[in-house]
């Protein structure tokens, strides 16, 4: 119990420290955070359902006043703005995430990275482009081209997710818990 | 087996050919003592195993063979009736504070014990307001120096009254006067300490020393058998290169 | 400490955090429902009279909050300005800073410990699915004394990489960062077991 708790509450902070490593610029000029790398490691790390209530903490606690949003932002004020649908994504991009690496038993580091796309982006998007929409009062197609630029951003951490998945596998096997 | 000052009728803590392996490594093997003195300190060459000697009484780890019994109780299995038995003090403060600010940190054990929210923060204002450090109840655990925390660690583990107290070397990292404080601290307590340290210096009025090497009893006895020969084969050791050989 | 809560205290601060969470609900739904840019002009006046009323401090550091949403307001303006329904956009922008402002007024008043009191009270019912109130307060109080400890642990390990690198930091350092919180959470589980554990009454 205080293991799974532990590594629950210590995977949300993770999430806050990695909005603020800094940003890398892609070539196409779009600056992009560690945050939602943050969201796909819970995920593949600690499987679905301990990933979920990572992020779903990160975001609680987000919503209370803590300012742990990339560039420091938090409160209830997230909940009105136009990002909405990526934060209320959060959670369920973490369980998509962990639950490929629990059922697809692949090697870990291709599972890691499938799973990262399927929760971390596309799952992902499917929300924050949602959500973009209803406050922009915009369409859907419309607001997925306001969101385009940062899909290959997150393609990329996608495959960080999936490196980095496989390296603490290496060097902590007993803390993936995804594959435990 | 030396048993210089027994404390009160408490059965103490007892090992039965107690050993401990991680994925294969055996790290301690073979470890028959009862330990019933007030002032025991463990001593032994880095990688040792006494870190995990500790670990091993405080129930954190199971032993792999063999049985550890603190009070009659398996501190692994019953962590709830351990509270009242034994306390530990980690070697790093910071891996130890669980709370953001001192006064839920020390009212977390009590509440572990079974007090409610308002009489553990009671009894954890009381607490402060005996140690003359009432002003810290609300102030974040960051704002303590490294010193501040190990006494507020200390402080934690006191408020649960536990009748044993284990250290992991009290004084690392400490400066001098800061040692200078808590020894004075802990001299006073009247529970049984069990103490590791590098320092020989830190064990006198202490009743019996144990040196582990290589995660086995190499000596156990009064201080003024055991230190010295362990003094000397420190000096010995030192003279040659004897750290070519990886702990882990 | 970590927050945004305001260090200008107002009378705000009194009033129960259940109450003005309500409140703050329903004016997102009288928002939401409002369809003339006259009504919205007079919900912005109140709104921004309500700030100046907790002082210039209180609400210059209001403003402050709003600042991350201006690349958006900028694109409702730029399309909105491209098709010419420069009332349509108006209501949009209008809505998206007044509902941001009041959420955040409500974080800026409510302190952290009324915000977790109201959730432990709320998250009560949810004791018969497992979830105990005292995990969830332990859980909380966890993330809130170890963000700062991996921010700083983090910066350390950036300046250890500068130290001995001419290239800036890039994203091999999320390894080291990742690694460095499964070993915090290790010594955390740990400590929570020498203290007691958490499973049981």
């Amino acid at each position: 119990m205080e293991k799974n708790v532990a590594y629950i509450a210590l995977f949300a902070a993770l999430i806050a420290v990695l909005g603020l490593v800094p940003q890398i610029t892609l070539a196409t000029g779009v600056p992009i955070t560690a945050q939602s790398l943050g969201v796909m490691l819970c995920g593949t790390v600690l499987g679905a359902r301990r990933g979920f209530l990572a992020v779903l903490l990160f975001v609680a606690l987000v919503a209370l006043g803590l300012p742990l949003l990339s560039g420091g932002r938090g409160g209830l004020g997230v909940f009105s703005s136009p990002t909405v649908g990526f934060v209320i994504g959060f959670p369920v991009a973490a369980f998509v995430a962990g639950l490929v690496v629990e059922k697809w038993r692949v090697g870990l580091g291709i599972a890691s990275f499938a799973g990262a796309i399927l929760g971390g982006v596309l799952v992902l998007y499917l929300f924050g482009i949602t959500g973009m929409a209803v406050v922009l009062g915009k369409s859907w197609p419309a607001a997925s081209l306001l969101v385009g630029a940062y899909i290959p951003g997150d393609l990329i951490k996608a495959g960080m997710a999936g490196f980095i998945t496989q390296g603490l596998a290496r060097l902590r096997p007993h803390a993936v818990l995804s594959r435990g | 087996m030396p048993n210089l000052s027994p404390l009160s009728d408490d059965p103490g803590l007892i090992l039965r050919d107690a050993s401990f392996a991680l994925s294969g490594r055996v790290i301690l093997s073979g470890l028959d003592l009862h330990l019933t003195e007030r002032r025991i300190g463990i001593i032994g060459r880095n990688g040792s195993g006494k870190t995990t000697f500790l670990r091993l009484l405080a129930g954190l780890i199971a032993p792999s063979t063999g049985s550890v019994t603190v009070g009659g109780v398996d501190p692994a299995k019953d962590r709830k009736a351990m509270l009242g038995l034994l306390g530990i003090l980690f070697q790093n403060p910071d891996h130890q504070i669980i709370f953001p600010t001192v006064g839920e940190e020390l009212a977390f054990g009590l509440r572990q014990q079974g007090l409610d929210k308002a009489a553990a923060l009671a009894k954890t204002r009381a607490l402060l307001h005996a140690h003359g450090r009432a002003h810290w109840e609300a102030e974040p655990v960051t704002a303590l120096s490294q010193g501040q925390r190990h006494f507020l660690c200390l402080l934690s583990v006191l408020a649960m009254g536990p009748r044993t107290i284990l250290l992991d070397e009290p004084f690392a990292g400490l400066d001098l006067p800061t040692q200078a404080r808590l020894t004075r601290s802990l001299a006073d307590l009247p529970q049984r300490l069990i103490t590791i340290t590098h320092d020989p210096a830190a064990l006198q009025g202490y009743d019996r020393v144990i040196w582990l090497e290589a995660g086995r009893l190499r000596a156990d006895g009064r201080v003024d058998a055991v230190v010295p020969a362990f003094t000397a084969e420190m000096a010995r050791l030192g003279e040659a290169d004897a750290d070519t050989d990886l702990a882990l | 400490m970590l927050t945004l809560t305001s260090p200008f205290e107002t009378p705000l601060h009194r009033l129960p955090a259940g109450l003005k969470l309500a409140a703050l609900a329903l004016a997102s739904i009288g928002l939401m429902a409002m369809q003339s840019l006259w009504a919205l002009g007079v919900a912005g006046v109140a709104v921004v009279c309500l700030y100046l009323a907790f002082g210039r401090g209180f609400a210059g550091y209001g403003l402050r909050l709003l600042r991350p949403l201006w690349p958006f307001v900028l694109i409702i303006a730029l399309w909105h300005g491209w098709t010419g329904e420069f009332a349509a956009g108006g209501i949009i922008a209008g809505r998206l800073l007044l509902a941001v402002a009041l959420a955040n007024l409500v974080t800026m008043t409510t302190r952290l410990e009324d915000m977790m009191t109201l959730v432990e009270r709320l998250a009560r019912p949810l004791a018969r699915f497992g979830l105990s109130p005292r995990v969830l307060a332990v859980a909380v109080a966890l993330v809130v004394r170890f963000t700062p400890v991996l921010m700083d642990k983090a910066g350390q390990l950036m300046q250890a990489w500068r130290a001995r690198s001419a290239r800036r930091v890039n994203w091999r350092i999320v390894l080291p960062i990742s690694l460095m919180a499964l070993d915090e959470a290790d010594h955390v589980a740990e400590a929570i077991r020498a203290r007691g554990g958490l499973s049981g009454p």
